[in-house]
């Protein structure tokens, strides 16, 4: 119960960071390495602190790992929890998804039923 | 047949939409997708046991049933149809319910939308059946709205356009 419950947590955290597009845009450029604050930076008009603040959320969220390098800390993904959330929309496709496949082998199911009732009941094949 | 305009609206909001083509005449499907006895043999993903307490297919019924995960785990679900049109068109408010038929949060992401509405459309061709699953939250609140779109556009969306290096490095995972 309490792993269920701070799965779910982890997930709103999840969500509720990429909920931003400052912070999305700044997953998407660390998908192709770690690297430094200032060039994270670099790419939007904000102040340090403001790009700082989202970093924050993200590492909160468990989405980035900051380096422990003194000066340089850099950030890279750390991709558990995106992998967490992408999978559980997964899985609520795949129910239906799922529904759909076990609906289709039913559907076949019935209508052989039904061709053999009808094949009894009129002596002959349709 | 003029559409209503809350309907043209709700056309032109994001939704989840889940496609398939059965190899079934609509009847078929419509029956199976509405009759109680039909709705056990296949109502939710492999593994799972559904076992229907009640279904009044009428505007305003209810569709009460329970499901047993694989784990042995049981869950609740509950379906309100809103609108009937046989055998092509059915509007459902669903939800997650407790053992007395209340509704109940998503026991596995409590920020989940309290209740989905769904329209699902069935078109023939040929004795073929194509069924689409429409699904939007209802009277959701923005972060509930948020919970359910933004994993979905972050993830399928987004990654399709300047996300696709994301989306190749979670493909690697």
């Amino acid at each position: 119960m309490v792993q269920q419950q701070t799965t779910s947590e982890q997930l709103n955290a999840t969500f509720s960071a990429l909920a931003d597009p400052t912070r999305r845009a700044i997953l998407a450029r660390l998908a192709s390495g770690e690297t430094s604050v200032s060039e994270l930076a670099e790419p939007f008009e904000m102040s340090m602190p403001a790009i700082s603040k989202h970093l924050k959320v993200l590492q909160r969220a468990g989405l980035i790992e900051r380096g422990r390098e003194a000066q340089w800390r850099p950030c890279r993904l750390a991709a558990g929890p995106l992998k967490d959330a992408s999978d559980w929309l997964e899985h609520y496709r795949r129910f239906w998804e799922e529904a759909f496949d076990r609906l289709e082998d039913y559907l076949r199911e019935l209508q052989k039923r039904d061709t053999k009732k009808k094949e009894h009941k009129n002596g002959r094949k349709k | 047949m003029a559409a209503k305009s809350s309907a043209a609206a709700e056309s032109t909001e994001r939704a989840v939409v889940i496609t398939r083509v059965f190899n079934a005449p609509r009847d078929l499907v419509w029956k199976a997708f509405t009759e109680p006895e039909h709705l056990e043999h296949w109502w939710g993903p492999k593994g799972f046991t559904t076992h229907v307490h009640k279904l009044e297919l009428r505007p305003g019924g209810v569709f009460f049933y329970s499901q047993k995960m694989p784990d042995g785990r049981q869950m609740y679900g509950k379906w309100v149809y809103r609108e009937i049109v046989a055998p092509e068109r059915l509007v459902i408010v669903s939800s997650f319910a407790d053992a007395n038929e209340n509704l109940a949060r998503n026991p596995f992401i409590p920020s989940w939308p309290l209740e989905m509405l769904g329209t699902s459309t069935f078109t023939e061709n040929q004795r073929r059946t194509t069924l689409t699953v429409r699904t939007v939250p209802l009277n959701a609140t923005e972060s509930e709205r948020k919970t359910f779109f933004d994993g979905e556009s972050s993830m399928r969306q987004g990654f399709g356009g300047t996300f696709d290096r994301l989306d190749e490095y979670l493909a690697t995972l």
